[in-house]
């Protein structure tokens, strides 16, 4: 007598579980342009890798004889896989049964994703489709009624696994359809959030909206990528969903598996003496003029290495993932065509966001300087600009990884100082005007009389800013030693290459989890 | 296939250096606004004619996506 008939019960479990929630509901999936959550994990972890954990937990009927009836899986997936040849977990909610609401397994595996996570210590990458709890409970009003209701007092906050997730591992997210309520908080929860075209986020859709607010709106208006795209509730947006794993299998290779170990450093086959021609003239001399920081960035850190993050939303500033000489590093920059790459209110929570993140897995931050300042004007000032912005000023001044800046044009106001890491290593171009206020600015604030009681204000006006630019050169302050050095931008990545050198045994003991838990 | 060349960012039209009938290569620079004391081109993101225009020099205020000028 053996325990073969259970272990064939075992078998067929598993093969139902395949079948999600059914053939007609997973051709519906399909015919959305959307795939199963199988299909997803299957597609964004290396070849085969895939250990799933709970593959025959769910719903189960039972005839008289105890034999298995009918058998409903629960409708979260989760397991262990490799992703550039290293372990994470990998989740998400299976849509195809229930639109993705928990039934009672699939909510007991869903909450357990980020423990497994951070006791494992390897990254969690979550792949969204799916909406909150139902009015009806978990496993909907068929469900028999429990005895008891509620979780217990003592249970632990839900999110509390959440927030240790991100404090130890870094963690992944995808929204690749319809994403709303819990699972939009635990997209959101993640240090890299990408959506596709085809995904909506919602903290509640159409007919709850409808219900509260009396008024009509799809949910693409809502919560698609028109709205969240564009203010920072992702990172970044992409076509289609093997380009969702595509950037997330790229923001990985940046990063250690855990806080407790260090960026990978790969073999660069850049050369560390690289002098690009073009930066001797790439900022124009005429100061109205705009030029392309991203070329600068690709000019300076090793060749095709740049990894943009938030670049539709807070367009002034720019930050992304980069290397220099294998080094994973962090670039935080300004785009001078977005006004003159001033930091705006969404542009400062992208860099305290960053910042914060680089902090968190030990990556030196390089800071490509052309910064006017924070916007001005009345829609900066209803955005509470000096609040997000002195934020993030206050996180570059806490940072306790190594930071190397470059200042490259401009360098003015409060904002600057969040381009300036404690104890960084400056280095200026020619091109560098520094000041306590751009001179437009300044002049027409400090000079008002003056140039109104001209004869000519346009002529004296020109003439007050030709001299108070002649003060913002940055020749005396390398003279007086208020720099590291004025260099010549063609040595730019040489002198970036020689600082991370300098900068590397230095990381070895930035190893543990910051010491502020990092909050979305 | 019109290619409507919208605006990125709110902004004031500085030039406009192409007119209605015109032939554009990609790449020319197509008008220029000034914000923040710069001047940001937009350029001709292929070849063709200028089916339409719906921005002025001295424009003031004009929203972000708007469709400027439209590029058959």
């Amino acid at each position: 007598m053996s325990w073969e008939k259970e272990v064939i019960e075992l078998a067929n479990k598993r093969e139902l579980a395949q079948e999600q929630g059914g053939v007609e509901n997973v051709a519906r999936q399909h015919s959305k342009g959307l795939l199963t959550i199988r299909e997803r994990i299957d597609a964004i972890l290396d070849n085969g890798s895939f250990q799933e954990l709970g593959g025959t937990s769910g719903d189960v009927t039972r005839d008289d004889e105890g034999n298995l009836v009918d058998f409903k899986p629960a409708n979260f997936i989760l397991g262990f896989g490799k992703i550039g040849e290293r372990r994470c977990v990998v989740a998400g909610e299976d849509f195809t049964l229930g639109g993705g609401s928990p039934n009672a397994a699939g909510l007991r595996k869903s909450v357990y994703t980020e423990e497994l996570a951070y006791n494992y210590r390897v990254p969690l990458v979550r792949l969204h489709q799916g909406a909150g709890g139902s009015v009806a409970g978990a496993g909907g009003s068929a469900a028999a009624k429990p005895k008891t209701v509620g979780a217990p007092v003592n249970h632990a906050p839900r999110f509390k696994s959440v927030a240790q997730a991100m404090a130890s591992v870094p963690v992944a997210s995808a929204a690749l359809g319809p994403v709303a309520g819990l699972p939009a908080a635990r997209l959101v929860a993640s240090h890299f959030s990408v959506m596709t075209q085809n995904s909506q986020i919602l903290v509640a859709g159409p007919a709850v909206v409808g219900r509260a607010l009396d008024n009509e709106i799809t949910k693409e208006n809502l919560g698609g990528p028109s709205v969240h795209a564009k203010n920072g509730t992702v990172d970044n947006l992409v076509e289609d969903e093997a380009s969702a794993f595509e950037e997330i299998r790229k923001f990985l290779s940046y990063l250690p598996p855990n806080v407790w170990e260090l960026p990978p450093v790969i073999s660069s086959i850049d050369p560390s003496d690289r002098r690009a021609e073009e930066l001797l003239s790439i900022v124009p001399r005429d100061r109205r003029k705009i030029y392309d920081m991203r070329q600068v960035i690709d000019l300076v850190l090793d060749d095709g290495s740049f990894f943009e993050m938030g670049k539709l939303y807070g367009r002034g500033t720019i930050t992304g993932l980069a290397r220099l000489n294998g080094q994973p590093v962090g670039v935080l920059s300004n785009d001078s065509r977005h006004l003159a790459g001033s930091m705006t209110d969404a542009g400062s929570r992208k860099a305290r966001r960053f910042i914060e993140l680089c902090d968190t897995f030990h990556l030196p931050i390089v800071s490509l300087l052309d910064e006017p300042g924070f916007m001005i004007g009345a829609a900066a000032e209803k955005a509470s600009t000096i609040r997000f912005g002195t934020a993030a000023v206050i996180a570059a001044a806490t940072s306790v990884v190594p930071w190397a800046t470059v200042i490259i044009r401009k360098a003015h106001g409060v904002a600057e100082a969040a381009h300036f890491g404690p104890d960084g290593f400056v280095v200026a171009w020619p091109s560098a005007e520094i000041g306590a206020i751009p001179v437009e600015g300044g002049v027409a604030a400090a000079f008002s009389r003056q140039i109104a009681a001209a004869e000519d204000p346009e002529a004296e006006r020109e003439r007050l800013e030709e001299a108070m630019l002649h003060l913002q050169s940055v020749v005396p302050r390398a003279e007086s030693f208020s720099m590291h050095d004025l260099i010549d931008p063609r040595d730019t990545r040489p002198t970036l290459c020689d600082w991370i050198d300098r900068v590397q045994p230095l990381l070895e003991q930035l190893k543990g989890p910051t010491s502020f838990p990092l909050r979305p | 296939m019109a290619n409507k060349v919208t605006l990125d960012t709110a902004g004031n039209m500085w030039k406009v250096l192409v007119a209605e009938g015109d032939s554009v290569k990609k790449g020319d620079v197509l008008f220029i606004m000034e914000i923040m004391k710069m001047e940001v081109p937009y350029e001709a993101p292929a070849d063709g004619k200028i089916t339409a225009i719906h921005i002025a020099e001295g424009d003031a205020d004009l929203e972000e996506d708007m469709v400027a000028l439209e590029i058959e």
